[in-house]
């Protein structure tokens, strides 16, 4: 392949979808922005930043932000927090003699984990639902089968209370199996003789955990703060199934939901796509939070395995 | 590496944006008019014999089947015509990119959970009054042959752009046979509702349940009441988002009576983690509740999960007192599920002669005979409701009511005509967080902000 070739295929072509389908979309975006567009006609007047103002001085769009930046908060790193022990239990928990290997069953456990991966975000909202229903529910019925009289009937999605930490954990159990996978791998990848050359001089689990997993995995563990933080701060499809109107008192209305029904249910399509630019911003700057964060914690590191 | 990452850091940034992108739709060419055929009196419109109409139907209570059929029979007179039937789950979110496009379907049926908000799309829509002037195939003029006030209620701002299409009781739906086996009658006052409910209570039943996605159809039974009991007036203010339309007193009594029945747990709990369908199977298959408000789609909506025997039957909704404004058989009664024409569609005529096929009386009755629902068409449904009880007693309290046949939810001239959703506070009042005072309050405050947004559009409606 010529110089020339190579570069058209490899620079110039992934430019050009960049620019197509990801910059312009989002110029445009901004552009729609700062209009009065209502979504359905091609009509549409400039009004500078009064989407913005709107959308700022609305009680409902800012209890809808916060509620995402909790999910964007909370969200991460519980699942990573829960996936790192569940895969570091399955890989490297087994005994503590001979080479290093995990537990026993920890494939069976791995693919226990990994199963909820499987299914749609929608069909788990669903199940959900029905676990949580008041009267009908799994939930309720064990409760109070075992003797808790107290949640009988408790709408755990409709009380102000409840709502958001049981959507949460829906999500948590969704999403959780996939990072569980990819640390196994990510574990799986670091030197054997490493952990053994640990134990020689005497580090125990917890020792080996700090000083020579978590190390490792950092570019892992990165990437997914970021995947997983996008995911968490959007959330449309499970919140829409667990509570399509934003819960008891918006208490789970999430950005997306709220700039879904600003558009097609209020037809104010300029102060969605204002809502989208914010969000898009959010986004960035979460992104580039994380960056700055695991840069200040595996900086040194990095530059000596490049080196 | 590190570039990599962020590479794909921006990747992911830019997908979440997907629901941004679905704003950005691109560009098409809109085509000028359709081929036109010959106008003559079986052709009213000028369709053309081989111009393919294509149809997208919420696929929602009553399916689309209806439609289908329709255009078989269209295609017996227009054997080349090409009718495709789209059914739909989400109509703004489908058909808004096609809107801009300016390749909008020839007729939509704007209705379900999320249609288009008929204000942005006022200007955008063919008018009806030719399709009313036109004889059905029955030989009768349209506008003789339909319930009369289906004209009134598809018009905004002088426009008629919706042909609503079935003829919707709202009331409150409770089983005959339950009701006969205790001994009880239907309540006519507020005063009445209360007492069942603390005689209910000590049989163990509920006299209301409620789920999250459909909490609304309370505050339709209770606006009902409010209007009955103050005139017409009280939705009259509310729909022009006048300032103090939510403290008329006859609204103020309503929410207080209904805060009383919550607050001595008539109501029963749960409701704001219930899915609508499972509270309304409370209601028609457990038998746990007595009541349940709701439109005369319930019969079809439920048949699956109505117990045996159970009888389904409409009543009006009480009044407060016994002097009322509107007598107490007085329901609100109308046209419902609009058919819209885009005025760009391709074939505007094919639109109009497939509707034309739809409001004669075969179609009509294939209608009302499958999904036990009556339509515009008048006299297509016989006494005994096809053996429906629901049926049947949705027609008779039509009769019952006569001159006292209001409507402002099934027309959508109400505050949700500008957007306006109550959903979240009135769930809250349902589940005894909220007081009617605390409720009126914000929804009053919700009605102001509209009103004194100068981007939006206001009509001036009457009733």
């Amino acid at each position: 392949m010529g110089r020339a070739t190579f570069i058209v295929t490899f620079l110039f072509l992934p430019m050009t979808i960049f620019v197509v389908f990801i910059v312009n979309p989002f110029l445009q975006a901004f552009y729609y922005s700062l209009t009065d567009w209502r979504g359905f006609s091609r009509d549409m007047n400039f009004v500078g930043l009064a989407n913005f103002n709107t959308m700022l001085a609305d009680p409902v769009f800012l209890t809808a932000l916060r509620n995402s930046l909790l999910l964007c908060l909370v969200l991460p790193t519980a699942i990573l927090t829960a996936a790192f022990l569940i895969a570091f239990t399955v890989t490297a928990g087994g005994p503590f003699v001979g080479a290093i290997r995990g537990l026993k069953g920890g494939g069976f456990h791995r693919v226990i984990a990994f199963f909820p991966y499987t299914i749609p975000s929608i069909v788990i909202g669903l199940i959900w639902a029905q676990v949580y229903d008041p009267t009908r529910g799994l939930l309720n019925g064990v409760l109070t089968g075992i003797g808790m009289t107290q949640f009988e009937s408790f709408p755990w999605l409709g009380d102000t209370e409840t709502a958001m930490g049981v959507s949460m954990f829906v999500i948590f159990w969704g999403l959780v199996g996939f990072y569980v996978v990819l640390f196994v791998a990510s574990i799986k990848g670091i030197p054997g003789e490493t952990y053994e050359a640990a134990r020689i001089d005497g580090a125990g689990r917890a020792r080996m955990v700090v000083s020579i997993t978590l190390p490792q995995m950092l570019s892992s563990i990165q990437t997914s703060y970021v995947y997983l933080g996008l995911t968490a701060i959007d959330a449309f499809g499970f919140m829409m199934v667990l509570n399509p109107q934003g819960g008891p008192n918006y208490s789970t209305l999430t950005i997306t939901q709220y700039l879904y029904m600003t558009a097609f249910g209020k037809g104010q399509f300029g102060v969605a796509t204002a809502m989208g630019v914010l969000l898009a911003v959010i986004i960035l700057i979460y992104s580039g939070l994380i960056f700055g964060i695991f840069r200040a914690l595996g900086g040194r590191n990095e530059r000596n395995a490049v080196a | 590496m590190k570039r990599l990452t962020k590479y794909r850091a921006g990747m992911g940034a830019a997908s979440a944006l997907a629901l941004t992108l679905v704003l950005t739709s691109c560009a098409g060419s809109s085509s000028p008019e359709g081929p036109a055929g010959e106008v003559t009196a079986d052709n009213p419109f000028g369709l053309a014999e081989d111009a393919p109409i294509e149809v997208v139907v919420f696929d929602g209570g009553y399916g689309t089947d209806y439609v289908s059929f329709a255009a078989d029979v269209l295609n017996e007179s227009f054997p080349g015509v090409d009718v495709t039937v789209s059914p739909s789950g989400a109509i703004a979110q489908e058909l808004q990119p096609r809107f801009v496009a300016g390749d909008p379907p020839d007729l939509f049926s704007n209705d379900g959970a999320g249609p288009i908000p008929t204000d942005t799309i006022i200007d955008q829509l063919a008018t009806f009054d030719d399709v009313w002037d036109a004889e059905n195939l029955d030989g009768v003029k349209i506008s003789d042959a339909v319930f009369p006030n289906v004209r009134d209620d598809g018009t905004y701002d002088d426009k008629f752009i919706a042909a609503n299409y079935v003829m919707t009781v709202i009331g409150l739906w409770y089983s005959n046979s339950l009701l006969e086996q205790h001994g009880w009658d239907v309540p006519q006052t507020w005063d009445e509702l209360l007492e069942l409910g603390a005689k209910a209570k000590e049989e163990g039943l509920y006299l209301f349940t409620f789920g999250k996605e459909a909490a609304t159809y309370y505050e339709w039974m209770l606006l009902d009441s409010a209007i009955k009991e103050g005139g017409l007036e009280v939705i009259t203010d509310i729909a022009n988002l006048e300032p103090d339309a939510w403290s008329h007193p006859a609204v103020v009594e309503v929410y207080k009576a209904m805060e009383e029945a919550i607050a001595a747990g008539y109501m029963m709990p749960g409701g704001a983690g219930t899915q609508f369908t499972q509270a309304q199977a409370q209601w028609s298959q457990d038998q746990k509740a007595l009541f349940y408000p709701s439109g005369s789609w319930i019969e079809n909506e439920m048949k699956d999960a109505t117990a045996p025997g159970f009888e389904m039957t409409v009543a009006p909704f009480p009044t407060l007192t016994t002097d009322s404004a509107l007598p107490y058989t007085a329901i609100q009664a109308g046209a419902g599920v609009p058919f819209e024409i885009p005025a760009d569609a391709e074939n505007v005529a094919g639109a109009k002669e497939l509707l034309r096929t739809m409001l004669s009386k075969e179609v009509a009755s294939h209608f009302s005979e499958t999904t036990l629902a009556p339509t515009i068409v008048k006299d297509t449904v016989p006494a005994d409701g096809f053996g429906s009880t629901a049926l049947a007693s949705t027609m008779g309290s039509m009769e019952s009511a006569g001159d006292d046949i209001f409507n402002w939810l099934l027309s959508n001239k109400s505050p949700a005509y500008y957007g306006i959703d109550h959903g979240v506070p009135f769930i809250s009042f349902l589940s005894g967080d909220m007081t009617a005072e605390e409720y009126l309050a914000e929804v009053q405050a919700m009605s102001d902000k509209v009103a004194a947004d100068e981007s939006v559009k206001k009509l001036d409606f009457t009733f």
